[in-house]
């Protein structure tokens, strides 16, 4: 038992990045420094947060005792199916974590934190930022612990509208448009997954509950209802006041799955972003300010994997596994198209946006591998991405700050005057590649492992983008880094303390992932492992 | 009696020690760099030393340790070492070049204003290449295969300044990677079709040797084949060789480290290691044995028409490669390595001597050099030593290790057996024209451009001094090696091969091969000397006689040209299409959708035209629309 | 007896609407808005006494009614005049200022 067990983790987790909003806007605005200091203070304690949730998860091997529940609202509704209970809807506040998100929840304060570090460049307007910023670390947060449909989506548009707001107010030149690219794409998405949220708790987001006002049917969002409503229709079939003998009225049709799981698809994949819906991805990365690059690029995309799994994978395995197919070659799709694009870029943050869509086709991959090696990795992948892309996006920063563009033709012999900063890029280049020892090579290694055992040649051909991978990665770093020195960057400095120490602390994680990955795995594992066996085997046997 | 053996796995550890203190140090610290790496790199030697003494004992056995990786329910991935007497060898390969390299580097690098980096780069190199060697398995070989990868592309960019430089280091990289990708998917087969999912040498050894069925001889050949590719790759065999001449664009020390004596032959090794797959396949060996073969012919045919002086060692290296290979896919593993071992040696050494030269005189183009005999006495005598080996002259160890390749492929195939000899001949005759345009005949001066390093400038052939102590003391210690190391196995004598494999030592005397051998390497330094030695209008005639074939030789075949032409156009040209296909077809699909949005929204607001008559006209319309339903409602039912 | 007083209404409430579609002068319009207002009492009284249920809601509905149309008229007189000062006109056409 841990002494925290009693206290609510998850939701002072949760509120930290508020209580700095909080205290953010207290200040006022031309303090410059102490809005600095507030803002990377409230992104930094989160990390020491889940930095021990973390720790202590793993000695729990489960860490069921995080979770936390209360009703939020409750209505009463009219339903003609029974007679015997009252029937209540009730909003749920509910956390929880565990081996899917725990780890998806460490990168978000730690990618977040370094952004904030990251950010001391912006000039304009510091403390709107910064409280924008606070509210979006809340939002990516509480999308990772929320167990609930509807806190989720709750979660997930708070997190559009922060962004939406960063990209729009501190972006380069096109950033409104991009901004508004972003809200469209993005609320699209948000309108099929909330219509898919709908279908799933009218259809199996309900319990039986015994109460002092007697026996109630309570709908909610609740996933662990959904998920076991749907692993095994036949739970509740014994109702009182059921039609004996009847048919199952809680069997969710087959339609009606399908439907659920093509919106969740579309609506994640859109966020994902899965080809061809990637377009909006691309102005982001150009043209948000980095550290929101940071942000959108390490953690929102993750987001949209995270729920594909949450909602797509885990509540679906048989729709999914049957167009597991599908899946691969929109994987690989990806992974190809991506990469053959980022070759032909000229403009290095371009080069990174398709790479990021190349690498999110690696997870895509991994999941549509359908056993455990497979889901691992591409959780692996999307943490280890998480990474290296802050990394990379943080890099970009500092560089734009001090050339002012970002264009591969003006840059160039950079490791001259900024060996440090060369250096950094040239291992953020490698880990993206996918080099052994840095993390982004578990991911790649253990999602094609996955895929190999069930499609051979779809494998065969996404090692393919690994080639391709390294020809685009390198051309890019290379062409900034090595070559004749340019007159016009001979007195450029290296990077300062204050943008060296994210960097290192960046790469520290990448290289620990890359060197002994069972810090991830295992704890990954203790939620997932057996997981599918398992779905699979309940289902089959019902 | 086993301690240093089990204690095998702090060798790499020592150099990688050594790079993370010089990375932490920053390029301040100039002299660090020297003395950190060097004396991590003798460390590690001494350590190889002692095990390779324990490896000498009665009583030794195979030693491996290792722990999970990752666990992933029922599967798990390993990663540890393995110490037997093939890697024991590396061990003191790998260990001896590499210091010996340092302390060439001394000298060699001083004036070099990032030393410090060199130093740690170096380091990390025989971090990882000790790591590939002491790998017992398949995924932990491949995760140092690909670090001694990025080593190689690191060095080979270190004068990160040279467009050349650049452009060798990623081509480096990409072409090695195309190999890498090969690999990973035989590694990938492999974990799937292996009892156990296990992945240790000494698995897939069992599995493979003898026993058969277990894997059906179908997917034996592809795993083979594709082992093969990732070889062919590290390696520089024919059709990935491209690379390999380009990255001389590195200092010398790391050609002579990376690219002759150690990394280049991992490919080797690796087959060395899983020599049971191509055992239990006949059409993989036999593709094996042809690829070397060819390419041992074809690099030599290059060579003899290339001026860079470090060129020509590296197509030699590709070359001798391809004996190594055809050596292993004729069946004789040891063979190869043999030759592997003695290669390290005289192929350091003559990269080495060629720097020391190019030290000296600035310049990598032989025609420009020549009389260099006079100034740089210890340079040339090794020079010396290193070109007779490698020309098979007994009883240096080039002679040996040939002969024993040479002699299996008498016994089992006479095709390559020929091909054999004819790349000799062409070994002989090149090295012969290197030596003789270098040390020989009267010092060309006013040598320009070609220089090595920016950071010297000084006269050229006319004012070279040979080079300081620290260059020239590993020039001597290898060019002793470079006679000695073939004693280990004679044709009388097969003690290393006996040692290597664990069965009984077996002598092979083929007079036939030895004085084929023999008489080949000498009819290639006279002819050699025929040409360039005593009357230089010789290759001008062969030159008007035949200016195709000249042509050809110098451009390499024209391979790079087909490459660029092939592969990068066709990616760049496919990046095109796609990138029209993304910009036109999808953004349109989005335009087309943003602007469908848009025109309905203007018409609809033509319906807004602020006159009240046309509103109330609506509601008018709407209400008798209405009412018409309800009554049509009722009426009906 | 109800039929006629409905086909009366009806009538009446026609007349209304077509003055108040058709005719740009704003009076007439609200001249045709009192008209059919008042063919909606006449239905409401006609119900009352005649319909199904025959009771005094309907008489006291249209009393409202009245009073509603005589503030409103009031009101609209008031707007128009006022129209009428700013603009110099009272034709329904050129009151289109909401629009955009």
């Amino acid at each position: 038992m841990s002494i925290l067990s009693d206290i609510p983790v998850l939701s002072i987790l949760l509120l930290l990045p508020v209580l700095g909003l909080l205290v953010l806007l207290l200040i006022p605005k031309n303090r410059h420094r102490a809005i600095t200091a507030v803002a990377v203070v409230a992104t930094l304690l989160p990390i020491v947060l889940s930095l021990w949730l973390y720790t202590d998860f793993d000695k729990q091997q489960g860490g069921a005792t995080y979770r936390e529940d209360a009703v939020w609202l409750e209505v009463p509704v009219n339903h003609e199916w029974t007679q015997e209970a009252d029937i209540i809807f009730s909003f749920d506040y509910s956390l929880g974590i565990d081996g899917l998100s725990l780890p998806l929840l460490l990168l978000t304060t730690v990618v977040t934190a370094m952004a904030a570090l990251a950010a001391i460049h912006v000039k304009k307007r510091r403390k709107a930022f910064y409280a924008w910023f606070l509210l979006l670390e809340a939002g990516m947060l509480g999308v990772f612990m929320a167990r609930d449909l509807f806190l989720f989506f709750i979660f997930f548009e708070i997190t559009l509208v922060a962004a939406y707001f960063l990209i729009g107010i501190w972006g380069y030149y096109n950033r409104e448009r991009t901004a508004n690219q972003f809200l469209i794409y993005n609320g699209i998405g948000s309108a099929l997954m909330l219509i898919a949220f709908v279908l799933l708790v009218n259809t199996a987001g309900f319990r039986m509950e015994e109460t002092a006002r007697g026996l109630e049917m309570i709908y909610s969002g609740s996933y662990a209802d959904i998920l076991r409503n749907l692993a095994d229709p036949n739970a509740w079939v014994n109702l009182p006041g059921a039609a004996a003998g009847g048919t199952n009225p809680f069997e969710m049709s087959g339609g009606m799955a399908w439907t659920i799981f093509v919106l969740l698809l579309i609506g994640f994949g859109i966020k994902l972003p899965i080809f061809p819906f990637h377009t909006w991805m691309l102005k982001v990365h150009a043209e948000a300010p980095p550290a929101v690059v940071m942000i959108h690029s390490g953690i929102l995309l993750k987001m949209g994997a995270y729920g594909f799994i949450r909602f797509g994978l885990l509540l679906f395995p048989e729709q999914a596994r049957e167009w597991a197919v599908a899946l691969a070659t929109l994987g690989l799709i990806n992974l190809l198209y991506g990469a053959v694009l980022a070759f032909r870029q000229t403009e290095f943050k371009l080069v990174l946006a398709y790479s990021s869509i190349s690498h999110m086709g690696i997870v895509l991959l991994g999941l549509a591998a359908f056993n455990e090696i497979g889901l691992q990795g591409a959780i692996v992948q999307l943490v280890s991405h998480g990474f290296i892309s802050a990394l990379l996006f943080l890099i970009v920063g500092s560089l734009y700050e001090r050339t002012g563009t970002t264009e591969l033709p003006a840059l160039g012999g950079l490791a001259r005057s900024m060996p440090f900063m060369s250096g950094m890029l040239l291992a953020a280049g490698l880990a993206s590649l996918g080099l052994p020892g840095l993390s982004g090579f578990v991911g790649e290694l253990l999602s094609l492992l996955g895929l190999f055992e069930s499609m051979r040649w779809v494998t065969a051909a996404a090692v393919l983008g690994i080639i391709l991978t390294a020809a685009y990665m390198l051309r890019s770093v290379l062409g900034i880094t090595f070559g004749e020195r340019r007159e016009e960057h001979a007195a450029l400095r290296d990077a300062r303390f204050v943008e060296a120490l994210p960097m290192i602390v960046l790469l520290a994680f990448i290289v620990l992932l890359g060197c002994y990955p069972s810090v991830l795995t295992d704890t990954v594992g203790v939620s997932v492992e057996g997981f599918m066996d398992q779905l699979f085997a309940t289902r089959s046997g019902g | 009696m086993d301690f240093y053996t089990k204690s095998a796995w702090v060798i790499p550890l020592i150099p990688l020690a050594a790079f993370l203190a010089l990375t932490a140090l920053g390029r301040n610290y100039r002299k660090a760099g020297v003395i950190i790496g060097t004396f991590a790199a003798l460390a590690s030697f001494a350590m190889s030393v002692l095990v390779l003494v324990e490896r000498f004992g009665q009583d030794a056995v195979d030693y491996n340790y290792s722990f999970d990786w990752i666990r992933i329910s029922g599967y798990t991935l390993e990663i540890g070492f393995e110490v037997t007497n093939l890697t024991a060898l590396m061990l003191i390969v790998v260990t001896f070049v590499a210091l010996l390299v340092n302390v060439y580097s001394a000298g060699y690098m001083k004036n070099d204003e990032r030393i410090t980096v060199f130093y740690g780069y170096i380091s990390l190199f025989t971090f990882s290449m000790l790591g590939l060697v002491l790998s017992d398995n398949m995924l932990s070989l491949y995760i140092f295969w690909e670090l001694v990868g990025v080593c190689s592309f690191l060095l080979v960019g270190f004068w990160y300044t040279k467009p050349a430089a650049k452009a060798a280091a990623k081509k480096a990289f990409i072409v090695t990677r195309i190999g890498d990708a090969a690999l990973l998917i035989g590694i990938l087969l492999l974990f799937w079709y292996m009892p156990d999912h296990a992945l240790g040498f000494t698995m897939i050894e069992s599995v493979f040797e003898g026993q058969g069925g277990i894997i059906a001889t179908g997917i034996t050949t592809v795993i083979a084949l594709l082992i093969f590719l990732g070889a062919v790759g590290k390696s520089g065999q024919f059709p990935l060789h491209v690379w390999l001449p380009d990255a001389m664009e590195g200092p010398t020390p790391i050609s002579a480290l990376i690219h002759a004596a150690t990394m280049v032959a991992a490919g080797v090794y690796l087959l060395a290691r899983t020599f049971p797959i191509f055992e239990a396949s006949l059409f993989a060996s036999d593709v094996v044995a042809y690829v070397g073969g060819f390419t041992a012919l074809f690099a030599a045919t290059i060579a003899l028409a290339q001026n860079d002086l470090k060129r020509v060692l590296a197509y030699s290296t590709i070359s001798q490669l391809g004996y190594m290979f055809m050596a292993i896919g004729l069946g004789s593993w040891t063979g190869g390595i043999f030759h592997l071992f003695t290669h390290a040696f005289f192929k350091a050494l003559l990269f080495l001597a060629a720097g020391s030269v190019i030290h000296a005189v600035h310049t990598q183009n032989i025609q420009e050099m020549g009389g260099l005999h006079a100034r740089m006495r210890i340079t040339t005598a090794t020079f010396a030593v290193g070109a007779l080996a490698l020309a098979g002259i007994p009883p240096l160890a080039g002679f040996w290790s040939k002969d024993a390749i040479m002699a299996v492929a008498l016994e089992q195939n006479l095709f390559l057996f020929a091909v054999g000899l004819a790349a000799a001949l062409c070994t002989a005759l090149y090295m012969t024209r290197v030596f003789v345009l270098v040390f020989l005949g009267k010092p060309k001066t006013g040598s320009e451009g070609g220089l090595e390093s920016p950071t010297v400038r000084a006269g050229g052939a006319g004012g070279a001094k040979e080079s300081p102590r620290t260059m020239t003391l590993p020039l001597v210690v290898l060019a002793l090696a470079a006679i000695a190391a073939g004693f280990v196995e004679t044709p009388w004598n097969g003690w290393l091969g006996g040692w290597l494999s664990g069965e009984e030592a077996v002598a092979h005397v083929s007079p036939a091969a030895i004085i084929g051998s023999i008489a080949v390497a000498a009819a290639g330094i006279y002819l050699g000397w025929r040409f360039y030695g005593s009357d230089r209008t010789r290759p001008a005639v062969v030159k008007e006689a035949a200016p195709w074939l000249a042509r050809l030789l110098e451009r390499k075949y024209y391979v790079d040209e087909a490459y660029e032409f092939v592969f990068v156009r066709g990616l760049r040209a496919l990046g095109t299409l796609l990138g029209a296909f993304d910009t036109y077809i999808i953004g349109g699909l989005v335009k087309l959708a943003g602007s469908a949005a848009g025109i309905s929204g203007k018409m609809a607001l033509r319906l807004q035209n602020g006159s009240i008559g046309t509103y109330s006209l609506a509601a008018v319309i709407g209400m008798v629309v209405l009412a018409a339903a309800i009554i049509g409602r009722r009426l009906l039912s | 007896m109800l039929p006629s007083y409905l086909t009366l209404a009806a009538i009446l409430f026609c007349i209304g609407l077509y003055g108040a579609l058709a005719k740009r002068n704003a009076i007439i319009v609200l001249l045709s808005l009192e008209l059919m207002l008042n063919a909606v009492n006449l239905n409401l009284i006609a119900f009352s006494k005649y319909g199904v249920v025959p009771s005094l809601t309907g008489q006291i509905f249209s009393v409202f009614t009245i009073t509603v149309a005589a503030a409103e008229a009031a009101v609209a007189v008031a707007v128009l005049i006022a129209l009428f000062r700013a603009r110099g006109t009272v034709d329904v056409e050129h009151m289109n200022a909401m629009r955009r």
